[in-house]
């Protein structure tokens, strides 16, 4: 302990040195405490884009249905029931779930016209699953069972459509023959996502139905939970329950159809262990100068010490507590800069509508303002990698300076 | 048997192309309790003397038998535990730690051993501080003390754990006359209270002085080897 207090205390010798390796380590664990935070708070805004927006927490829809569902066929849809309805209720942590008919349109104003995506429905239950509804600007939320829709902001902008303007959907029914409705605007959106705030056009379910001549039909049920963890497992369970009622029924986990959000996670990843390994060079490199530099100076002390009768594991120890006393300043003022920085993200955010141009399609379903994350389990991180690479790098360096000779050391320099 | 015993002793220093002979062959023995001046003129080989017997240095030839241990079948890990326990040192330029107080520089010596309650350390360290003159010093660090007191604390690091041996190069050579022989009567306390043998080399009559037998080195060669009365 006292050969550790020593080494401690070592420190103070050349305070700017110390003070210069640990800023070098500081700066690249404060990097990657950004990088970290920003990336994580990236994900998690989009994993909640995709659940409070688009696909809630479990979705149940027909078997074969999912697998063509990029392509919103009219086919392979399922009954409206009370029986899956009462399935659905007795899941776990159940909050709220509502039906949805989505079918492909072209949006007309009366002079363009424009691909989209429809979407019938049930205004009422629809508010429970999804907050979309929280995300209107401008007017409010249509009426059920009236001829009205509400559409993002931006693609109404596009079509030169304003609240209280009428639009018209054009469509193939289910029997294949061309239909169109007007709907008189309600509400503009403006939300996170920017599939919803260019591509999304929504009516009452029940119209819906009707025109497409699919009265009792939707395109599945979505559920929402009261918590995001359990969604696979509820979902799976949900699952045994669906096959004794109808074997062609599924349900499917937000992170089934999250699934390029989540790659996308992995590939950020791999850059993350890419930032991590120059820190790591960084830090091995200022560690082992800063070795080499004080042994260096400190040649006649470290003869004295070995006339003293200390053993080479002993100073080899007292130069590895040096460097990860280094390492340990360095991660803690990376930590302390990381946080400051985040905390700024935190309080004031990033505006990624900025930075992105507005363009806002750039594979993560997310725009608007982009929050730092906390994420604990990264600072222990690297305060524990701070240390422990300053350990290891100071390993060798450490050995060299134990092993000389203890006359050269004290008077090598002399003669 | 004597503490300590050398027998045909020869350093060969390479200095670039050319072999310095520092020792040309030393026979010597050294009972437990004796104190003993080298003196001899610059380059005699005094230093490369004591280092052999400090066991900092081999020897190119010979035999070093230290407390019936033949040194140089030791590892290396047996030679820094002898020297932890059995040796002291006092160097020339002092080699004290600058972040360590006094008092730290001093108690590293003394952690060293391993068995020492903290309460004995506490009191041994200072006891040995005070008998050389530096209680009022215990606190302050190496760079606030002149260079006598600088070798006091030197002093007092190789005596605090009674060691067998205390080897001291020119300990005295940076100080005044009237320090000099302080730490002479200090050195000599030792010698009597705790039978610590003292080997030191030196160049002042005065201080040769105090030495109960002196050896003279020239060339690498003990030339003369006397009892003082
Ligand atoms: N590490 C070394 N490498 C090469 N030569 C050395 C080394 N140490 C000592 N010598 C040489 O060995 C000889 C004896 O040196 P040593 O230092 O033992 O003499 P000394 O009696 O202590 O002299 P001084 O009174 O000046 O301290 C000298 O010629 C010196 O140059
Ligand atoms: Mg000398």
């Amino acid at each position: 302990m006292f050969l550790a207090k020593l080494a401690l205390k070592n420190l103070t010798r050349h305070k700017r040195r110390v003070l210069i390796t640990a800023s070098i380590i500081a700066l690249g664990m404060a990097m990657f405490l950004i990088y970290d935070s920003i990336q994580t708070g990236l994900n998690e805004l989009s994993f909640a884009n995709i659940i409070n927006l688009e696909t809630g927490h479990i979705q149940v829809v027909d078997k074969e249905y999912w697998e063509q569902r990029e392509k919103l066929p009219l086919k392979n849809l399922i009954a409206q029931s009370e029986n899956l309805s009462s399935v659905i209720k007795e899941i776990p942590y159940f909050k709220a779930a509502t039906p949805q008919l989505k079918f492909s349109a072209n949006l007309n104003n009366g002079i363009d016209q424009l691909p989209v995506l429809a979407c019938g429905i049930d205004s009422m239950t629809y508010s429970q699953v999804f907050t979309t509804k929280d995300y209107i600007i401008e007017g409010s939320m249509f009426n059920q069972g009236k001829q009205e829709t509400i559409l993002g902001k931006k693609l109404a902008n596009l079509m030169d459509l304003k609240v209280g303007d009428y639009l018209t959907l054009i469509f193939k029914t289910k029997t294949n023959t061309f239909n169109t409705i007007d709907l008189k605007i309600t509400g503009l959106l403006q939300t996170n996502n920017p599939k919803i705030n260019e591509n999304l056009v929504y009516l009452p379910l029940s119209l819906a139905q009707q025109s497409l001549n699919l009265e009792g039909k939707i395109t599945g049920m979505t559920i929402r939970l009261k918590e995001d963890g359990v969604a696979q497992q509820v979902s799976e369970d949900l699952n045994q329950s669906l096959a004794s009622l109808d074997n062609k029924l599924a349900a499917h986990s937000w992170r089934a159809s999250a699934g390029e959000v989540i790659a996308m996670s992995k590939a950020e990843t791999a850059e993350k262990l890419t930032i991590m390994s120059l820190i790591l060079l960084m830090a091995a490199v200022g560690i082992v100068n800063t070795i080499i530099l004080s042994s260096l100076e400190r040649t006649k002390e470290i003869g004295m010490m070995k006339a003293l009768g200390l053993k080479e594991n002993e100073i080899i120890f007292i130069f590895m507590v040096e460097a990860m006393g280094i390492g340990l300043i360095g991660a803690i003022l990376g930590s302390l800069l990381g946080s400051l920085v985040i905390l700024y993200f935190n309080l004031y955010g990033i505006n990624l509508t900025a930075l992105l141009g507005g363009v806002g399609d750039w594979g993560l379903p997310v725009m608007g303002r982009l929050y730092g994350y906390w994420n604990l389990s990264a600072f222990i991180f690297v305060i524990a990698f701070g240390v422990i690479i300053s350990l290891l790098s100071s390993i060798l360096p450490a050995r060299w300076v134990a092993r000389k000779d203890p006359i050269e050391a004290m008077y090598g320099i002399h003669n | 048997m004597s503490l300590l015993k050398l027998q045909g002793v020869k350093k060969i220093y390479q200095q670039g192309r050319v072999e310095v002979e520092a020792l040309r062959g030393i026979d010597l023995e050294i009972e437990a309790g004796e104190f003993t001046s080298i003196g001899g003129p610059s380059g005699s080989g005094k230093t490369t003397l004591l280092n052999m017997i400090g066991c900092l240095h081999r020897p190119t030839i010979g035999q070093i038998i230290f407390d019936g241990d033949e040194i140089e079948k030791l590892p290396k890990e047996e030679l820094a535990m002898l020297r932890r326990h059995n040796l002291g040192f006092i160097f020339q330029d002092y080699n004290l730690i600058p972040v360590l107080t006094v008092y730290e520089n001093v108690e590293l010596a003394l952690r060293l051993l391993g068995d020492v309650e903290k309460k004995e350390i506490k009191e041994r360290v200072v006891n040995i501080l005070k008998s050389v003159g530096l209680g009022d010093y215990i606190n302050r660090k190496p760079n606030e003390l002149s260079g006598g007191q600088k070798q006091r604390v030197s002093i007092a690091r190789a005596l605090v754990k009674e060691p067998k041996l205390v080897l001291a190069d020119e300990p005295t050579a940076n100080l005044d006359s009237k320090t000099s022989e302080d730490v002479l009567e200090v050195m000599l306390e030792m010698n009597q209270k705790l039978t610590t043998t003292f080997i030191f080399s030196t160049h002042d009559p005065q201080v040769m002085e105090y030495a109960k037998r002196l050896l003279t080195l020239k060339d690498g060669k003990i030339i003369e080897d006397r009892k003082n009365s």
